[in-house]
């Protein structure tokens, strides 16, 4: 992000034109309503789910006495690392100056703002008695890592919310008078939230400042999010989580899945929203170098994460890899590396592999397979605890997650999915200001019309 | 090597299995033919019931519901006749000196109260008809009350317990009977020097080591007991002295540490929290305040 704002462009009439195509989707239309409606219905089955697990409690979930941990601290992982991926577009590439982020900040920043808000409610499924929440804040010891990660989540959804509104005043006052075609709602929204923006240079400049410190402030807690994420697991002895590189692992990890996340979500803005011209092939490219770079470097921390302890194959950790590697969990083990790492790698180096639809082919493969890792991090480690498991029940040796925990998960995703809908359908989606402000710096590049 | 010695580790391991499992429990026949010299009441049971739920249930279970704890060899659940057949005199041995897994109760447990444990397991057995035993007197005399006293003697390291016994006005030393001495401590009491009998003066000497760990101010709980409750039921006195090394060790939930509660945080990490949440929240409250800012200037 530019330390300054040359305001020249709200005098050059690409804006209208900018601002024409990217306001154009925004309102309520048929479609829309249809959309919502059906990801309501299916939301209200989901919390059908949720008051049988309020009335009877956690026991009709596949979590037993050794397997405490199951589908709903692994979704509460995923979503805390899908995240992260608002960090890495508008603060890392932003401020290290990349201009071509800028059409994909705001999606990156609605990704954060859902994900960041659905983990809090995952991990409220996880409580069998969640009327005691209050609890953690009344009672809980700063000792505990499980306080850490309750505070980072907070302040990070907190961070993301405050730098997708913060980044959308100019847009809010460049839609007054054009949004004609909108409820009047939302239009009162616009003007709320445009918060008596002039385009004066002064705003600007108070404003770039503001974005800034949201833009710093955000990069150590995206980092302290996904590291305490890690924590919660790492600071146990346990094999498959005694890990001292956990923390780079997860935060390597959550950029894969939230860079597939973006690039599902651009293909939807390029196609449903006819938006192609600012959400071009070349950012498909770009995104899929990118992909590949974060896919890469967390290889590498697979590749010592699994191959150091398998090496050493000692007693516990060795019962633990050959579980994942030839053992109950080797199937999925191997579908994850494979469909969710090491092909979309391969692929992804050649150049028609990173075109917009195979590119939102890899990245829905990519994202269902980091749903599954963390499914593979905490439920194995779970299974193999290091007392002998004597005289219980043989359901409760391994874990099967039942139907009611499954909708319940498929709820949150459905939340989720629903956040992000009306994000990207009621507001701009891509920054206007800021390609308009781009556009108008380099005219010759970017045609009137 | 290591698959040798883990070899023999095993073979040892299956030899004391068996061997456990194998030897008869011996009680010697004076020990095995044994009464309680006074009868079973409900009373009794309900005591030996407390007791049985406190001390043995975790092991031996429910009587009659079979959920013994899995050992090898295992404890014996109280309705079955392996239980039943020993003889009272054999069921008090076995409370008392225990063998193995079986800890010994003679001194967690008074004598009396072993009884009561017995006549709580008797419950459960239709057949049983109890046999007592006759009471002993002591040399032909009766006593009103039988009394012990301590009183500590620091400049010969000593101990004195006063075995009296009082008939009307009369009080009247009584020689010639074992007392213990015990020193009190979780689980289980520590035996103070060796069992002594009284003197003619009823008067018997204990000495005890200057090492005795007491408590703050070096007190240390006594607990005189007489051998043998057969002759006057039991006699006992508790005495707090102050004889042992004064040791003042802080709880071990004293210092600042990662697994203690909230206000026992280690300053190292209360800084650390209360430092990042607050420059990171001191940042956003600047983001807001800039956001007033732009508000104003749009007025």
């Amino acid at each position: 992000m530019a330390s300054e704002v040359n305001t020249k462009f709200l005098q050059d009439k690409r804006l209208d034109r900018i601002a024409s195509d990217i306001l154009r989707p925004v309102g309520v239309d048929r479609s829309f309503l249809i959309w919502m409606s059906s990801l309501s219905m299916l939301l209200f089955v989901c919390l059908y789910a949720y008051y049988i697990q309020l009335d009877k409690g956690l026991i009709v979930t596949g979590m037993r006495d050794y397997v405490s941990w199951g589908m709903y601290i692994s979704n509460f992982v995923f979503f805390v690392a899908t995240s992260l991926v608002g960090m890495l577009i508008s603060s890392v590439l932003g401020m290290m100056g990349y201009k071509w982020v800028k059409p994909i900040g705001r999606i990156a920043e609605i990704i954060a703002v859902a994900f960041s808000a659905v983990a809090g409610i995952v991990i409220v499924s996880d409580m069998g008695r969640p009327e005691r929440l209050a609890y953690v804040f009344m009672f809980g010891r700063i000792q505990s890592p499980i306080l850490w990660d309750v505070t980072v989540v907070v302040t990070y959804m907190t961070l993301s919310i405050l730098l997708y509104i913060f980044t959308m005043i100019p847009d809010m006052a460049i839609s007054r008078g054009r949004i004609g075609h909108t409820p009047v709602w939302l239009q009162k929204t616009y003007e709320f939230l445009s918060f008596n923006f002039q385009h004066k240079p002064e705003q600007y400049k108070i404003l770039l400042k503001a974005v800034r410190i949201l833009l710093i402030m955000i990069v150590p807690t995206a980092f302290a999010i996904h590291t305490v994420t890690s924590w919660l697991f790492a600071v146990t002895t346990r094999p498959g989580w005694d890990s001292t590189i956990f923390g780079p692992y997860f935060l390597t990890g959550a950029f894969v899945a939230g860079s597939a996340a973006v690039i599902i979500l651009m293909f939807v803005v390029r196609n449903s929203y006819k938006l192609s011209r600012y959400i071009t092939v070349e950012l498909f490219d770009k995104m899929g170098k990118l992909l590949f770079l974060v896919s890469i470097v967390y290889f590498y921390f697979n590749l010592n994460e699994y191959l150091v302890p398998a090496y050493k194959m000692k007693t516990f950790e060795a019962r633990h890899i050959i579980e994942l590697f030839v053992g109950e969990h080797a199937f999925m083990f191997w579908s994850v590396q494979l469909l969710g790492l090491i092909i979309p790698m391969i692929l992804l180096l050649f150049k028609s592999m990173r075109k917009p639809v195979p590119m939102f082919i890899i990245a829905i493969v990519v994202l269902i397979a980091s749903w599954f890792k963390r499914l593979l991090i905490v439920v194995p480690t779970m299974e193999a605890p290091f007392l002998p498991k004597q005289n219980v029940p043989d359901a409760w040796m391994l874990y099967h997650p039942t139907i009611v925990e499954s909708a319940i998960t498929v709820g949150t995703i459905t939340m989720a999915v629903m956040i992000i809908s009306v994000l990207m359908k009621l507001f701009p989606v891509i920054p206007i200001w800021e390609i308009a402000e781009e556009e108008s710096a380099h005219p010759d590049q970017h045609p009137v019309e | 090597m290591i698959l040798k010695s883990t070899f023999f580790v095993v073979l040892n391991f299956v030899a004391v299995v068996l061997l456990a499992q194998t030897t008869p429990w011996e009680v010697p026949a004076d020990r095995s033919a044994k009464l309680s010299t006074a009868a079973f009441t409900d009373q009794n049971r309900n005591t030996g019931k407390d007791l049985y739920q406190t001390n043995c249930k975790s092991c031996h279970g429910d009587p009659g519901k079979n959920n013994v704890i899995k050992l090898v060899p295992p404890p014996p659940d109280p309705a079955t006749t392996q239980l039943q057949q020993n003889s009272d005199g054999s069921l008090h041995y076995k409370i008392s000196e225990g063998r193995g897994a079986m800890p010994a109760f003679k001194n967690i447990m008074s004598s009396a109260d072993i009884w009561n444990v017995i006549s709580y397991l008797r419950s459960y057995n239709k057949d049983y008809r109890q046999l007592l035993a006759v009471k002993p007197a002591y040399g032909g005399e009766v006593f009103d009350k039988v009394d012990l006293k301590l009183t500590a003697d620091p400049t010969h390291n000593a101990i004195v317990a006063q075995l009296t016994g009082l008939k009307g006005s009369l009080v009247k030393p009584i020689a010639g009977l074992e007392v213990k001495l015990f020193a009190k401590r979780y689980f289980g009491n520590l035996m103070v020097d060796k069992p002594m009998d009284t003197d003619t003066e009823g008067k018997a000497l204990f000495s005890y080591p200057k090492n005795l760990p007491g408590d703050a101010s070096g007190k240390v709980s006594l607990i005189a007991q007489l051998s043998n409750e057969e002759l006057f039921g039991l006699v006992r006195t508790e005495s707090t002295m102050a004889i042992g090394l004064p040791t003042d060790r802080p709880p071990l939930n004293e210092p600042r540490a990662l697994w203690n509660v909230v206000q026992k945080t280690p300053i190292w990490l209360l800084v650390t929290y209360l430092a990042s949440v607050l420059i990171v929240w001191g940042f956003i409250v600047l983001a807001l305040l800039k956001l007033r800012a732009i508000f104003k200037l749009g007025e």
